[in-house]
């Protein structure tokens, strides 16, 4: 093989590992952030917060059902990941809620605040958010 | 312990209670430096939680250094 046929190849080679790597990249980030510290740190606040309980529905079911401290009958869905907290009340979607901190944070550290703020703070939550009402 | 939720996770001060009460230098600039903390984060909006296993978050306004776990968590605006 000539050694211009072998410098052709392995530009070849780098143009193709040049077009894999972004989709390998897109394709593996979710389970690389996994393991970063922030996201490690956040997920040991979250078992922290959470009771067992809490934490497998979490898992399992992909979101954590924060019941309202003041209307016995409205129950908060925060999902595990981004995206709208469901306000459910007497088992039926009511509302959509959107609400996020001014600073970005883990996936982890999210439901924690979402879970907190409602708890504690549920007025002032209420009131912050943007509400998207669920008609039938 | 005081816990800030930040883009890094959290970042986390501790201090040991009973040396606290013993006076120990250490733990007693731990709980200063937390109380400086909490200070500077409310200023910038933030809310604080104190955080004890199997109750509700409750919501403080005053730094409480015998808190098992205080939370605090960025302002928040609707999405």
């Amino acid at each position: 093989m000539s050694f211009i046929t072998q410098v052709l190849t392995a530009l070849g080679w780098i143009v193709v590992a040049l077009a894999v790597l972004p989709m390998l990249w897109l394709l593996f980030q979710p389970y690389l952030k996994g393991w970063s510290r922030a996201e490690r740190r956040a997920a040991d606040l979250l078992r922290d917060a959470l009771t067992p309980e809490q934490f497998r529905q979490l898992v399992w079911r992909g979101y954590l059902e924060v019941p309202s401290p003041t209307e016995p009958q409205r129950v908060y869905r925060v999902p595990r990941t981004r995206g709208y907290i469901q306000v459910i009340e007497n088992g039926r979607a009511v509302m959509r809620l959107c609400v996020q901190p001014v600073e970005c944070l883990p996936d982890a550290d999210l439901v924690v605040l979402h879970k907190l703020m409602i708890e504690a703070n549920e007025e002032h939550y209420l009131q912050k958010a943007n509400k998207y009402v669920c008609l039938d | 312990m005081l816990r800030v939720m930040s883009r890094r996770g959290d970042d986390r001060v501790t201090w040991d209670g009973q040396k606290v009460q013993a006076g120990d230098p250490e733990a007693m600039a731990a709980v200063r430096e937390a109380e400086r903390i909490f200070a500077q984060e409310r200023a910038k909006g933030a809310t604080a939680f104190r955080v004890e296993p199997g109750k509700p978050a409750q919501r403080i306004e005053q730094f409480d250094h015998t808190a098992e776990q205080i939370v605090i968590v960025p302002r928040v605006v609707g999405g």
